[in-house]
């Protein structure tokens, strides 16, 4: 294993740390819990929104917090839910008078934890809904869920919710546009390589150096069938047909297009599949309002990709284009 | 003396923590008959950091201890049995959070809180062949005594005679939930570890407060 780790017990923690230093002028970091929120927030007029998936996904959800996105964030060891505690501290500070909004990606260990942390908060009088989320139309059930599982999808649920949160919306209509937003939301992913966790220190799972996976889960789990490596075009079509299909997208559809990288493919690779996923929504009819490409939420080094689209009606469009700054800027 | 007090609880948790830990090969023994042989491990590496911290838990009520409790299995207990488990202390905690002393009526409604908050979380009822088939019939019995009167050593007693009986009854059942659901006809035979460690605790509960244990069915 090859990686800028020290002790890779210590890696989330230390990564955890380096956000925070890096701005520190705009989030509050409690170490014990692994949380990290805005210095301003929470407030008591507006809802504040929060998750915690495993980590590893990075920047979702950890470099995702900040003005117009999450509120605040408690994320587990690296493919790991959160543990309960602190599940239920992310909510106990981050609560508010207008409520709290916990985004779930929907894996089992994922529910389980930020369930007890919900039931535990709203037992000490805390107001606090979940809203899960499964934009992955790969498989249907999978290692770690029943049902869909929640991926990249996920950034257009944050960003609109948040968007919203921060202009003054209500707990319940948080819950609408998070609901429209993963109704209208289909993701698929392809890998080209695994990837190490630092604490295991090796491949999470063999595949052979013409191989790919099409369909794979963000923490490595098999999707829908292993394959040859193919042109990049005719890896697209596949990801586009699932994902265009499943809703299904109809010509005259305004959408948000996403290609997303898993963490090893450089941004070069993503812009050769962009060009071809623009060139299929044209053909399908489809008006691309807004794109996104590069890497929103990846499975550490795993050099793929995932493709996004997501439906808009005027709310979301006017959502989606909401200012927003996060701790990874490229400016 | 019908009332339980924090001090009891304190003493059911200890009891409850050996028996786990010392029968960790055994409940992953029945678990590799039909399931995928971990369990008894599994709970044990829950209840091995309560007994190392223990001294360091909150004990000024029943809800706080319960609560720690709670979320100490859900954070160390694998798979599904740490929420399941955790949630079952959570609920209880719920009801005594200001208490250091519970009825044994009140006993009965933290068995209820937990039941449902198990039935929820993983979705089992009765007669799935899961740990939940020995707590709801002891639930039940238990709120026949409280309408009738009774003490605590009976009632314990009788609950214990509940889940070995649970044990026996569910034996030749198919599981749908729990340990044993991915392997289907083939937990017909075997019986159901959730169901054997509660029937353990119950019996070693017995032991530690002085109650004469109900034979064990042959």
């Amino acid at each position: 294993m090859k990686k800028f780790v020290n002790d890779p017990n210590n890696f989330v923690a230390e990564m955890l740390e380096g956000v925070y230093l890096a701005n520190k002028d705009k989030l509050k970091y409690v170490p014990e819990f692994n949380l990290i929120y805005r210095a301003d927030r929470p407030v008591n007029d507006k809802v504040s929104v929060v998750q915690g998936s495993g980590s590893g996904h990075e920047p979702a959800h950890i470099m995702a917090v900040g003005r117009g996105m999450l509120d605040g964030a408690s994320p587990g060891a690296v493919f790991a839910a959160p543990p309960v505690d602190y599940c239920y501290e992310c909510i106990k500070t981050l609560q508010s008078d207008a409520g709290v909004l916990v985004l779930v990606n929907n894996y089992q260990g994922d529910r389980m934890n930020w369930d007890m942390a919900v039931e535990m908060a709203t037992a000490e009088g805390i107001t606090v809904k979940q809203f899960i989320i499964d934009d992955d139309v790969a498989v249907q059930d999978s290692s770690y869920t029943i049902g869909r599982r929640g991926v990249a999808g996920n950034f257009f649920v944050i960003k609109a919710a948040a968007a919203a949160a921060e202009r003054g919306a209500s707990l319940d209509e948080l819950l609408a546009i998070c609901d429209k937003v993963n109704s209208q939301v289909r993701t698929m992913g392809v890998a080209l390589t695994s990837c190490i966790p630092p604490v295991k220190g090796s491949q999470l799972f063999d595949i052979g150096d013409d191989e790919i996976e099409v369909g794979v889960g963000i923490h490595g789990e098999p999707g829908r069938r292993r394959d040859k490596i193919r042109p990049a075009d005719a890896i697209l079509d596949e990801m586009f047909d699932a994902v265009s299909q499943d809703l299904p997208f109809k010509s005259g559809d305004r959408v948000a297009l996403m290609v997303n990288g898993l963490g090893g493919t450089p941004i070069s690779e993503l812009y050769v599949l962009y060009r071809r996923a623009a060139q299929r929504c044209e053909q399908l009819g489809l008006a691309v309002v807004r794109n996104y490409v590069g890497e929103y939420c990846t499975s550490l080094e795993m050099a793929g990709a995932s493709l996004t689209l997501l439906r808009l009606d005027s709310q979301l469009e006017d959502l989606l284009a909401a200012p927003a700054e996060i701790p990874i800027r490229v400016f | 003396m019908t009332d339980i007090t924090i001090g009891d609880v304190e003493r059911a948790v200890r009891c409850t923590t050996a028996t786990i830990l010392r029968n960790q090969q055994y409940f992953s023994d029945l678990d590799g008959v039909a399931g995928d042989g971990d369990f008894g491990a599994s709970l044990a590496s829950g209840f091995r950091v309560v007994d190392q911290e223990f001294d360091t838990f909150d004990r000024s009520s029943i809800g706080s201890l319960l609560l720690k409790i709670s979320m100490i299995i859900t954070r160390n207990v694998g798979g599904c049995s740490g929420p399941i488990w955790g949630t079952g202390f959570m609920r209880a905690a719920m009801l005594t959070k200001e208490k250091t002393s519970i009825s044994l009526a009140e006993l009965e409604q933290m068995l209820t809180a937990a039941i449902e908050g198990i039935q929820q979380r993983g979705g089992a009822q009765l007669g799935d062949k899961t740990l939940l088939d020995a707590l709801i019939p002891i639930r039940d019995r238990l709120k026949e005594q409280v309408a009738n009167g009774t003490d605590r050593a009976t009632a314990l007693k009788e609950a214990q005679a509940i889940a070995e009986n649970a044990i026996e009854a569910t034996k030749d059942t198919q599981a749908r939930r729990g340990r044993q659901q991915f392997v289907g006809e083939r937990s017909i035979g075997s019986a159901d570890p959730g169901i054997v460690a509660i029937a353990t605790i119950l019996g070693d509960l017995c032991d530690e407060f002085g109650v004469s244990r109900s034979a064990v069915p042959a």
